[in-house]
């Protein structure tokens, strides 16, 4: 049991970054109806505008940059960490002025829609950042390992694993504490009646759009260290997400965080005993579970079955 | 404007002008292709994603269902051709024949639990069986040869009877992938045309009522989902011949998105010839465009989105307008279309 326990750990860290991914994913797909396949390349631009902010090694021979790469790294991953995704929700709310034709149509053409955004950015990446695979530097404080109880832990991991928890519990506060969220909520359940109310729901539909395209920016930003930053890293990232969401239910907020920790031990505990199928195991608790409750573990009829 | 459900169901027999056209087009490609500056292998390469494309169109414009891991099928194929010469023997159709089975098989068992889903849903978990295809093919390196797939793959002879034609020659080769072509394409114009075909397109346009009428829904879709997993098949088995290779590239998400957006910007949920007209555009937008750009893929996607907003009914449906009579009193025509 004791050889267990750090797999656990290590699996549960896992699982509460998961759910920062995911987090945003779900809350568009309540609200908006909307299977955004860029959600992964919205993760991965907060990512590259990250490293922008903290700045090249070329960047160094301009004056100003001279001055910027000559501040402490903690106070440029700070601003990254700010930066990243609030550009990234920009860009989200860019996409969601695109996907404004497709709304009332099959969910089918908001999916085709941001697949084809995902390739636009992607290819964007690639021209701007080149294809190579770059890494976010971190700050020297939350670098390296630790010991705990007799385990090594990485830092960094510990680091990512309760920000992602503080993040997590904030949407909460938000979403249940706040008038906002409820009319968030409210969206979610019924959209032409918070219309109805005489709230702006394009104006709901664009904030919460570059919010859930800011969350994951913000994802992006804190996994990217562990993952490493490649063009194509969207791709490996929204697919985690949406079998989280699925397995959890879509649109369920809870859902989405307990099938996150689940994904998050699967992955940890397979790779611990057969590290070559850690990934697999997502998709086998996926089939398993869908296989008995078709809508997700806490999920509610939705149009998107339709 | 065309709605989604246009596609005409004729019946009788598949000798129609387009198909004359299409035949014509692909029994002559190779005389054409080079002096127009084009390369002999091309033809080859667009044949076999026509094949693909229209397999794919059964189920996704006929039957109206969202397959976003098809290229699981066409990578079973070609695994499953691959394979077949190097541990089994050299032969053509026992390679063909096996990249058949395995993805109808493979299909069918997908299918399985793909078939009582519906919309969005059954669109996520087609991503996931997808996903888990092109994951295993990584991973059993002892049978696919992980990332690097299978290499040498033997492009077997043709014979038929005491006849043998050696396709190593790409022009050989090419006519052969036609023939086969040709078959599948007939095949499919019957199917689709049938009885079958109506009843996946009453499922698309409604799958309650559909049930209703007394149609066993469940059953026809698990056929329609094998039907195009086995074209697919075909398609992987000419492919791994093509390339003379197989590698779980063409099983990941990437791939199986392209094959939707070239059936849905040619057309695919409209009209018969949508996917080809599909597969041509994808092809000239990748060599002409790529020509030009390293970029291609960033002004291609840009136009797949531009298409998705506003012409999701695709060439196909672009043509449809334009060649219809145009009526002197706008309205008239509004009322016609309904």
């Amino acid at each position: 049991m004791f050889d267990l326990l750090p797999h656990i750990i290590n699996g549960l860290t896992l699982g509460l970054l998961f759910a920062l991914i995911a987090l945003g994913f779900t809350l568009i797909v309540g609200v908006m109806e909307v299977i955004n396949l860029a959600h992964g390349s919205l993760f991965a631009l907060g990512a590259y505008f990250a490293l922008a902010t903290i700045g090249a090694d070329w960047f160094a021979e301009t004056p100003f940059g001279a001055w910027w790469l000559g501040l402490p790294l903690t106070a440029r991953y700070v601003l990254a960490l700010a930066v990243g995704p609030v550009l990234a929700g920009v860009a989200g709310m860019l996409l969601e002025l695109c996907l404004r034709p497709t709304y009332g149509k099959p969910a089918l053409y908001g999916l085709l829609l941001t697949f084809g955004a995902a390739l636009v950015v992607e290819e964007i990446i690639r021209l701007v950042w080149g294809t190579g695979e770059q890494n976010l530097p971190v700050p020297q404080s939350i670098n390296g390992a630790v010991l705990l109880g007799g385990m090594i832990f990485s830092k960094y991991k510990l680091f990512a694993a309760a920000f992602s928890a503080l993040a997590i519990l904030v949407v909460w506060l938000f979403l249940e504490r706040t008038p906002y969220g409820a009319i968030i909520k409210a969206g979610a359940h019924d959209s032409e009646m918070v219309r109805a109310l005489g709230y702006d729901l394009s104006r709901l539909r664009l904030l919460v759009f570059g919010f859930g395209a800011a969350l994951a920016g913000l994802a992006g930003v804190i996994m990217v260290p562990i993952w490493g930053l490649r063009p194509h890293v969207g791709i490996d990232v929204v697919i985690p997400a949406f079998l989280i969401i699925v397995i959890g239910g879509v649109g369920s907020f809870w859902g989405a965080v307990i099938a996150a920790l689940m994904v998050g031990l699967a992955v940890g505990i397979t790779g611990a005993y057969a590290s070559a199928w850690a990934t697999m195991s997502m998709y086998i608790l996926l089939i398993a579970v869908v296989g008995f409750r078709s809508r997700g573990l806490l999920g509610r009829k939705s149009a998107l079955e339709t | 404007m065309i709605t989604l459900s246009d596609i005409p169901a004729r019946g009788g027999s598949p000798l129609t002008p387009a198909m004359g056209l299409f035949a014509a087009l692909v029994v002559t490609a190779p005389f054409w292709l080079q002096p127009v500056g084009l390369y002999q292998y091309l033809g080859i390469e667009v044949a076999i994603w026509i094949l693909f494309a229209m397999g794919f169109n059964l189920l996704f414009g006929y039957a109206g269902l969202h397959s976003f891991g098809h290229g699981a099928y066409l990578g079973v194929g070609a695994y499953a051709f691959g394979l077949f010469q190097k541990q089994v023997e050299v032969s053509l159709w026992g390679g063909l024949g096996a990249a058949v089975l395995a993805a109808t098989a493979a299909g069918a068992v997908v299918g399985l639990f793909l078939s009582h889903r519906r919309g969005i849903y059954y669109a996520l978990m087609t991503i996931a069986f997808g996903q888990v295809f092109w994951f295993s093919a990584i991973k059993l390196r002892w049978i696919t040869g992980g990332e690097d797939g299978l290499l040498g793959i033997p492009r077997p002879d043709l014979v038929l009877g005491g006849w043998r034609v050696d396709l190593d020659d790409n022009r050989a080769f090419y006519f052969f992938v036609a023939t086969i072509l040709m078959a599948a394409v007939v095949l499919m114009w019957l199917l689709v045309n049938g009885p079958f075909g109506r009843v996946l397109q009453a499922i698309r346009q409604n799958e309650m009522r559909a049930r209703f009428i007394g149609y066993d829904v469940w059953r026809y879709k698990w056929a329609a989902f094998t039907l195009s997993a086995a074209f697919a098949g075909l398609a992987g088995g000419l492919f791994a011949m093509a390339q003379q290779s197989a590698y779980p590239d063409v099983m990941a998400l990437h791939q199986s998105g392209l094959i939707v957006m070239m059936v849905l910007v040619g057309g695919g949920l409209v009209s018969f010839w949508g996917p080809v007209l599909g597969v041509l555009l994808y092809f000239v937008a990748r060599d002409v465009l790529g020509g030009l750009t390293e970029a291609w893929l960033l002004w291609y996607g840009l136009m797949f989105m531009v298409m998705v907003v506003l012409r999701p009914e695709g060439l196909a449906g672009l043509i449809h307008i334009l060649s219809r009579p145009r009526a002197a009193d706008p309205a008239a025509a509004r009322a016609k279309e309904v």
